[in-house]
């Protein structure tokens, strides 16, 4: 199997690292220290591991880490930190829309990807957007709560 | 009630941390040289090992240690029955079981020396269906279990036969419910680091952090209890799945041969097809009434399926076979269980650990009876539910109880009566309510020190200010310790912000059973209540010294000591601390009430119940079966609401993974290999499936719980299938589901049935 040099920035930092041919995206990420994107399916089907690549929300785990080069990669962190939380992690919080914390990263990912695209969500667009996250904890009700109050946050002003 | 903290919404206390990924779950967890365990688990359902050959994987550069039956002990473990080994000897019994295991510099070499390991095998024939391992001559599961039968047991309680004679009418049904999983998001793992002298460092995703050394790491190692400090890394979900977790049996024992720290992650598809998913059981209902709606006797048979092990099961069948008797005023019944082993993945506990098995079946035929009646089915449970002060025909005592309030909350939101009318064109109304422990005194004997279903906590305040609570319990997610943070913020007056609860860590903190049979609220919150009432005293007490003021004079109030009378006189909570020297601690330990049942079962297993009533609305397809979950409305008793925004994410998650079960999930076993390997087989809900929710809380302050607070986590699942079951009964003009899970397949079958 070939290994490829590849670089890309990750929330703002600058990575060079060798990877293999069939190493995917999350499988890298993890490796060189971004573990808050989530292993669990390596399927594509639970979005645990959801990031944005260049500004696209996409699943770490069916992106080969060579199709990323070059890449603007932003991960859960790069969308807030604890000292420095995102609306929709503010509202996340505050809404009750966290329990485990293991499907979350992927949620602020895609909750985030949907309000660049749509400024004011209904409650089926939030379903629609994030009907790849998959979380077992919540029931969702107070996911889809948090990100229309997210919407509502950003709009009057609160930061995005 | 006037709590300043209690009963209002508050976030979980690890929130923040949770939403910007900090939270170090165990694959994120940095142990520095740490090789990679993996497991070789059986292609087959059945068959007997003649050779295990490890020799070319272990000779293959990277390889630590590969371990099987050639070496090591043959030490079975088990909670109930002593039938399992931590690596398969004379036979496998189900596809998934572990024939052995290898740790290696790294995963690809991991997987190689796997591919290395030659296992010669005859393969059996395979005994997948419980009815088929009951016939005379069926293959045994275990040759030295005649029969196949794990447990049984028949039990008459009242005048069972004369209340059948002498009813006015009898009913009678059977239902057939699937082995489905606990479907957390977080694969399962554990993380293990042997030391030179001899001690084992473990870390994992434990919902009991001190039960799994007892039960199942110190007797198959060989060791004592005492030399595992085990540490919890925060679940990614657990619901029962993560309390039988052989990952860190596998990373312990490859850690101690290699002499090297180890990493054991499971993948998901391990997950779905090795752990111990929710049991699939088969029950048969007979029941006697009296004209009026009055219960006058259940017959109840059931035939469980124990899969190939036998871990938690035969509790688990006895709470199936019990558990409704106690909802309803029942004066006899008469109850006969048998568990039967197969060639099937083990099955297990998983929220509700049974009770939404049971209530699927019972509160399905209670829709019947009242449709044979001639009764409205609220009404017929109206007339029967138990209530406070009651001591049901097992033994139970009812300490508070606010099933009615619950119901009636239900029937009112949901419009019930009007709807009801209205049936039978494709849409209708169903619901169900369910009884559920807070804690179980069984579980004390068979997993714990002794029957007295302890728990104790220690609070210590730092010269900042700071509190931390230490509790042998652990939070899977669901803001159990958040609840304890809570509690103690309310009873030493001091900010919520300034709490921290540790993940649980035997290597420091006092005895928990851990997290089941929803007992931490109750079990560990009243052990954190007297911890905090403790320190609060002890606080005082340094701060009457400091500031010359009896303490019976000082209150604490936002995070200061102040003097009654003069609340200019005040000193903060962390200067008192550092006058007096450093930490200021308080303890306290609770026992739980209640009855290690006797061998009729009989006796009260819990301190205390809570109770819970489910109502839904569905659309169906008539054409294609098709059911579509429109609204649920719901109202629960947890005895008191600790955290609100908390109480409300249990009740939302415990609904929709009930739905999820009722309708869409399955492992789907096809003679013991399994379809569900991925969460594109194994359907969970998604966010498209998530219905609207309505519900409140009925408050019954129960005289034993922290506050009035009892279990929540069980009773938000429970009812919700046989809820939705009964609210296609009415939709169909007579449906009746007896198979899970709901599929348009099986409603067609049901419509045609209904329509003969």
């Amino acid at each position: 199997m070939s290994t490829y040099e590849i670089k890309f920035s990750v929330n703002g930092n600058d990575e060079s690292l060798a990877v293999r041919g069939d190493e995917t995206l999350l499988r890298a990420l993890r490796r060189v220290g971004y573990v808050e994107v989530k292993l669990s399916c390596e399927g594509g089907d639970c979005g645990a591991c959801a990031v944005l690549l260049d500004g696209v929300a996409v699943n770490a785990c069916l992106v080969f880490a060579a199709q990323a080069d070059g890449a603007e990669i932003t991960t859960v962190r790069g969308i807030g930190t604890e000292d420095d939380l995102h609306p929709v992690q503010e509202q996340l919080i505050e809404k009750g829309g966290v329990q485990c914390g293991f499907c979350t990263p992927g949620i602020v990912v895609s909750a985030k990807a949907l309000l660049d695209e749509n400024a004011a969500p209904s409650r089926e667009d939030i379903q629609r957007g994030l009907a790849g996250n998959l979380c077992r904890c919540t029931g969702y009700k107070k996911i889809f709560e948090a990100v229309s109050a997210a919407a509502r946050q950003i709009s009057e002003g609160g930061g995005s | 009630m006037s709590e300043r903290v209690v009963g209002r919404p508050h976030p979980i206390i690890d929130a923040a941390e949770k939403v910007s990924g900090a939270t170090v779950f165990i694959d994120d967890l940095e142990l520095p040289d740490a090789l990679t365990g993996m497991a070789l688990r059986s292609p087959h359902p059945h068959a007997r090992i003649l050779r295990v050959d490890t020799s070319a994987a272990e000779r293959l550069p990277g390889v630590a240690v590969v371990l099987s039956k050639n070496n090591t002990p043959d030490a079975p473990f088990g909670i109930n029955h002593k039938d399992e080994a931590a690596f398969c000897r004379e036979k496998v019994r189900y596809v998934g079981d572990e024939v052995a295991a290898v740790a290696a510099v790294d995963e690809a070499t991991a997987r190689e020396a796997l591919s290395l390991i030659r296992v010669e095998y005859e393969v059996l024939p395979t005994v997948a269906d419980p009815f088929a391992a009951l016939e005379p001559g069926a293959p045994l599961v275990h040759d030295s279990v005649a029969g196949n039968v794990a447990n049984e047991f028949h039990i008459r309680r009242g005048a069972i036969d004369e209340a059948f004679d002498e009813a006015d009418a009898t009913f009678a049904d059977e239902f057939h419910t699937h082995l489905a999983h606990q479907a957390y998001i977080e694969p399962t793992g554990c993380a293990a680091q042997w030391h030179p002298d001899g001690k084992i460092s473990v870390w994992g995703c434990l919902q009991s952090v001190f039960l799994i050394r007892t039960f199942m790491l110190a007797p198959v190692m060989g060791m004592s209890a005492d030399d595992f400090r085990v540490t919890q890394t925060k679940p990614g979900g657990a619901f029962g799945g993560k309390l039988d977790v052989k990952a860190a049996l596998m990373a312990a024992m490859l850690s101690r041969a290699a002499e090297k720290p180890v990493k054991f992650m499971m993948s998901l598809e391990e997950d779905l097809i090795a752990m111990r998913p929710r049991m699939p059981v088969h029950i048969s209902l007979e029941s006697a009434w009296k004209r009026d709606g009055a219960l006058a006797g259940k017959r109840v048979r059931i035939v469980a399926e124990n899969g190939a092990y036998s871990s938690l099961s035969p509790a688990i069948m006895s709470s199936i076979a019990l558990r409704t008797d106690n909802l309803y005023k029942t004066p006899a019944a008469e109850i006969q269980g048998r568990l039967v082993y197969t060639n099937v993945i083990p099955s297990g506990q998983m929220r509700g650990f049974g009770n939404v098995q049971a209530t699927y079946a019972w509160e399905s035929h209670l829709d019947n009876v009242a449709d044979g009646l001639g009764l409205d089915p609220a009404d017929l449970r109206l007339k029967n539910y138990t209530e406070k002060g009651d001591v049901s025909l097992h033994g139970w005592k009812i300490a508070s109880c606010a099933v009615a309030d619950a119901t009636r909350y239900v029937v009112d939101k949901m419009d019930w009566k009007a709807r009801r009318a209205r049936g039978g064109k494709g849409r209708g109304v169903g619901l169900a309510s369910c009884i559920h422990v807070s804690g179980n005194k069984g579980f004390s004997v068979e997993l714990g020190p002794d029957d007295t279903d302890p728990s104790s906590g220690v609070v210590r305040v730092d010269e900042e200010g700071k509190v931390e609570i230490w509790s042998g319990e652990s939070d899977l997610g669901q803001g159990a310790t958040s609840v304890m943070a809570y509690i103690a913020s309310e009873v030493m007056g001091i900010p919520v912000e300034r709490f921290k609860v540790p993940p649980t860590d035997t290597g420091y903190m006092p005895f928990g059973m851990g997290a089941f049979a929803s007992r931490i609220t109750l079990i560990g919150g009243n052990a954190v209540k007297l911890a905090a009432e403790d320190a609060r005293r002890n606080l005082l007490d340094a701060a009457a010294e400091a500031m010359e003021i009896p303490a019976d004079e000082l209150e604490i109030a936002e995070g200061e000591v102040r003097a009654k009378a003069l609340p200019e006189r005040k000193m903060a909570v962390g200067e008192v601390v550092g006058r007096a020297g450093g930490v200021i601690e308080g303890e306290g330990k609770w026992l739980a009430g209640g009855d290690v049942l006797d061998k009729e079962k009989f006796g009260n297993p819990s301190t205390t119940y809570s109770f819970s009533t489910h109502g839904a609305e569905v659309e169906v397809d008539m054409e294609t079966g098709v059911v579509t979950v429109l609204q649920v409305c719901c109202g629960h008793d947890p005895g008191r609401v600790i955290n609100r925004l908390g109480a409300e994410g249990q009740v939302e998650g415990g609904v929709v993974q009930g739905m999820s079960y009722a309708m869409m999930e399955g492992l789907a076993p096809l003679e013991g290999r399994l379809r569900g390997r991925n969460f594109h087989d194994y359907l969970i809900a998604t966010s498209m499936d998530a219905p609207p929710i309505e519900h409140d809380f009925f408050e019954s302050m129960d005289p034993y719980g922290p506050y009035g607070a009892k279990g929540l986590a069980e009773v938000a699942i429970n009812p919700i299938t046989a809820a939705i079951c009964n609210a296609v009964y009415h939709a169909t003009g007579g449906a009746r589901i007896r198979t899970l899970p709901v599929t348009p397949e099986r409603v067609l079958e049901a419509i045609e049935e209904a329509g003969r």
